[in-house]
């Protein structure tokens, strides 16, 4: 028998923060001492840490130092950092809202393609390159934004800021303070785009070092601080979403912000455990989801899902049966408080939630719900608890209610899709194996609208007839955007598509290596002669990320859905439950 | 009702009312007194034409002319089509001349090279599906390969550490053939097991000659065998579902041309209507 290969259980700081690839320095115990003798830090009291956690080990290895200079872009607008920064010297620029007067996003480095004309279309029929991965020279980056390489790594940056400043509306954000933090901690798309106006030192910090920092912060001043922040920007904008909440009075509203709490599942310490937990899903399935809430509990209150996937489930024989999923922007336990509250007893949850990977929850409490939703005003709940077993969301229960006849997805097939994480995906490629001729038009098709490369492999993960193919999903919480140094894998702002910027891609291969659905390729790329572009200081041919891109900037779709002659391909949204039965139906 | 069974009696319907259109107008033109072969030829002549476009469509990945799906089910109907008005145009008759019993055949071969490859398509996908893992045809030989190196180690094996010869007289007369290259690919095709059947009977035969260890590796053996069997199946339903398409396209360029030829020389040496 074949023996597995062992190596040492990996663990937390095995890769300081100052050492992975993009950093500049190493963070020495010097710099440690320097932030240990300013504020905030100075402030902390290290008694409050454990022994095995202390604040100048977190420091040492969850941070790191990073010199900007004028013009440099610290984050953008849409990004997925995981990181919050600290400004220890200088100073740097944020956007202000609104978003008119946002900086474009060939500026923040992103390609912005425009929808193809029919006959642009025809003509790229013979511009085609003849070799694969061919990449236009004159395919340039916007001419006020130059790169300049920091380290290992590449960074952009603006190349006139006086006049960015003068076009723009920006607020300056001084020595001392903090930005990022909300990105990090809620796994949220970072608001606005932050550019440093002139050299300044920031002190970035990885989300876990954060949470540890505030978990132990003994006086609270920076948990304080920092909860504050959180409560009073992303969670009273999160709140205001949603429709639950949308006639409540101001005061009502400062009194939910106040009172609402927030959890944190799982753990995103890195995508890889994602990675992992999407191979492994079948096997560990709901052994090691953490519960967010139990099945026959009373509801401690409503359940707002942030960030992240959660699974709802309910007890079937000796184990669980999932009986469908919750994405950002969908609640759990409200019908339940509003049927009790209707008829004077509590009704307990028919349902189990559990936390797929990482989740991020808003818990509005029960008396909250009672006090400002039912005692108040007369809101119209679903007549029987989590009718149908599902979450709540205004989307959610309209499709229910508009589509009577939806066809229910079966329970098997539901589990592979939801322990395989494939309900991440927005336009996941499904493919049905029996009725697909492995013909093969679907990967020309691919080839030809892409470079003579096709960005799929027609081959993955099967589950009866369902073949789930290595396409990009799109995914809905996209790890693949974590820490791309220079945000060229970017959610499109016009249709929400995952893409990729050529003109910024510096084929660093963070984001191949965070995607747990390996979507992402690293190819070697080509000049008009055919030959491979090389680097001119090493020699070695240039690499960049490619994938799926929809086929964004054809008319028509996707090519490799209109190519299948067979109906077989699909690009199917499974972040909805209600609709994906009606959508996987053979 | 599902979605693609609505399809069918929809553009089944409608088939059945063109067809009859189409008889009918024959009809009315034959008692008109004109000679309905110029109407019916022009007519599958553009059918024909436009079958064969379905070739081109495939290649015009970028252009938005229709989905290949919705191209298909046009192709369907209008091949089907083209019998009826094919019956029509020869009125039921074996064609005179060589040319023209040529032009007959080839029109019939690729019409029933259609309705093959329509079978094929709609039953092959399901049986591959469900019978061993999914592969991609390219890869088939280098899994081919693998399997053969995994055997011919198990075999060496018991070269070096049994005294008898009874494993690698097994495989040199029953294995090796079956290992070199893909096999039975008839048996598969008819979804027969015979030959599988009978190669492991052949190998549980000899299994009371053999020792404990020597069972063992034949356990392994028998193990790879069978995932050859599927492998062998996967190339067999595959590899024909990609040959039917290379008979249904040459015959249909042969077709163009033949009708080409035959248009002209009914223009050249033929009346009008
Ligand atoms: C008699 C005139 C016909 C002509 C000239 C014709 C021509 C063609 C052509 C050119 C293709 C495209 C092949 C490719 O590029 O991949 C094709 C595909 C096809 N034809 Fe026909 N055809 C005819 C009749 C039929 C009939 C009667 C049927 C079945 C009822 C049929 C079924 C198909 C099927 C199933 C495909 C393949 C779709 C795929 O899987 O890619 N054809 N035909």
């Amino acid at each position: 028998m074949a023996v597995s290969p062992s190596i040492p259980r990996p663990r937390r700081w095995d890769i300081p923060f100052c050492r992975e690839s993009d950093s500049e320095r190493e963070m020495t115990d010097e710099d440690v001492d320097r932030l240990m003798g300013q504020a905030p830090f100075s402030q902390i009291d290290p008694a409050g840490f454990k022994k095995t956690l202390p604040l100048r080990d977190i420091l040492k290895n969850d941070a790191r130092l990073v010199p900007f200079q004028e013009g440099d872009i610290v984050v953008r607008r849409g990004d997925w950092g995981n990181t919050a920064f600290f400004i220890i010297s200088g100073s740097v620029r944020v956007e202000i809202e609104p978003p008119e007067s946002a900086m474009p996003a060939t500026m923040l480095g992103r390609t912005e393609r425009p929808r193809q004309t029919m006959f642009q279309a025809i003509a790229q029929l013979w511009r085609n390159h003849h070799e694969p991965e061919f990449r236009s020279q004159a395919a340039q980056m916007d001419d006020r934004i130059g790169t300049r390489s920091a380290g290992e790594s590449t960074r952009i940056f603006l190349q006139d800021v006086p006049a960015v400043l003068d076009q723009f509306r920006t607020a300056t954000i001084d020595q001392g303070q903090w930005f990022g933090e909300l990105a990090a901690l809620g796994r949220t798309p970072r608001t606005a785009t932050v550019f440093a106006d002139g050299p300044c030192e920031l002190l970035e910090i990885r989300w876990q070092g954060l949470r540890d920092i505030m978990r132990h912060d003994r006086d609270g001043d920076l948990r304080a601080y920092i909860e504050g922040v959180f409560r009073e920007r992303a969670l009273a904008t999160f709140l205001r979403d949603e429709p639950l909440f949308q006639d409540l009075t101001a005061e009502q509203m400062r009194r939910l912000v106040q009172e609402v709490e927030f959890e944190t599942y799982g753990n995103y310490d890195s995508p890889q455990p994602f990675r992992e937990l999407a191979k492994l899903g079948a096997e560990l399935n709901l052994s090691n989801e953490p519960f967010v809430a139990r099945q026959s509990e009373y509801p401690n209150g409503i359940i707002l899902i942030r960030s992240g996937l959660a699974r709802l489930s309910e007890k079937h024989f000796n184990g669980h049966r999932t009986v469908g999923y919750l994405m950002p922007g969908q609640s759990y336990g409200f019908p339940e408080i509003s049927q009790g509250w209707n008829c004077s007893s509590a009704v307990p949850l028919r349902y189990s939630l559990t936390a797929i990977g990482y989740l991020n929850v808003v818990i509005v409490p029960t008396i909250v719900v009672e006090q400002l939703l039912l005692e108040t005003r007369a809101v119209r709940a679903p007549a029987a608890p989590a009718e149908a077993g599902l979450g709540h969301s205004q989307r959610s229960s309209s499709v229910a209610a508009t589509t009577k006849k939806e066809v229910r997805i079966a329970d098997h097939l539901l589990d592979f899709m939801v322990d395989h994480r494939f309900v991440q995906g927005t336009a996941t490629m499904v493919i049905d194996l029996d009725r697909c001729t492995r013909c093969d038009d679907c990967v020309r098709a691919c080839a030809a609208t892409h470079d003579n490369n096709p960005r799929f492999i027609r081959h993955g993960p099967v589950h009866g007839q369902h073949m789930v193919a290595n396409a990009c999903l799109h995914c809905a919480d996209p790890v693949c955007m974590i820490e791309c140094p220079t945000g060229a894998i970017h959610r499109d702002q016009r249709d929400g598509l995952i893409v990729i910027s050529e003109q910024t891609c510096i084929g660093c291969a963070q984001c191949a290596n965070n995607c747990p659905y390996d979507a992402i390729r690293m190819v070697e790329i080509r000049d008009a002669k055919g030959q491979f572009i090389v680097d001119d200081k090493t020699s070695r041919p240039l690499m960049q990320a490619t994938k799926c891109d929809l086929c964004q900037n054809l008319p028509g779709g996707p090519a490799c859905q209109r190519a299948c002659p067979h109906d077989a391909l699909q690009r199917v949204d499974l972040t909805f439950f209600e609709t994906v039965g009606d959508a996987l139906q053979s | 009702m599902n979605k693609r069974a609505r399809r069918r009696i929809q553009n089944g319907a409608l088939f059945v009312l063109l067809a009859t259109l189409a008889v009918v107008a024959n009809q009315i033109l034959n008692v008109l007194h004109y000679r309905t072969p110029f109407f019916s030829g022009w007519f599958l002549f553009g059918l024909i034409v436009v079958l064969a476009l379905y070739n081109v469509r495939k290649k015009l990945a970028l252009i938005p002319v229709g989905t290949s799906a919705g191209w298909l089910q046009f192709h369907l109907y209008a091949g089907i089509m083209t019998s009826v008005v094919f019956a029509l145009h020869v009125g039921l008759r074996i064609p005179d001349g060589v040319f023209e019993r040529t032009l007959a055949v080839f029109y019939v071969a690729t019409f029933t090279s259609g309705v093959a490859g329509l079978f094929l398509s709609r039953t092959f996908p399901a049986r591959i599906t469900s019978r061993g893992e999914e592969i991609l045809f390219e890869r088939i030989p280098v899994f081919l390969k693998q399997l053969r190196d995994d055997v011919e180690k198990v075999v060496f094996t018991c070269v070096e550490q049994t005294e008898t010869t009874a494993i690698p007289e097994l495989y040199l007369s029953h294995l090796k053939p079956f290992f070199e290259k893909p096999r039975n690919v008839f048996w598969h095709l008819v979804h027969s097991g015979r030959p599988r059947q009978r190669l492991l009977l052949e190998i549980r035969g000899q299994q009371r000659f053999l020792s404990e260890s020597e069972r063992k590796a034949v356990d392994q053996v028998t193990d790879r065998v069978r995932t050859k069997d599927d492998l062998d199946y996967q190339y067999a339903l595959q590899g024909t579902l990609k040959v039917w398409l290379f008979i249904h396209i040459p015959l249909t360029y042969g077709l163009l041309v033949m009708s080409i030829f035959h248009g002209l020389a009914v223009y050249a040496y033929g009346g009008s209507y």
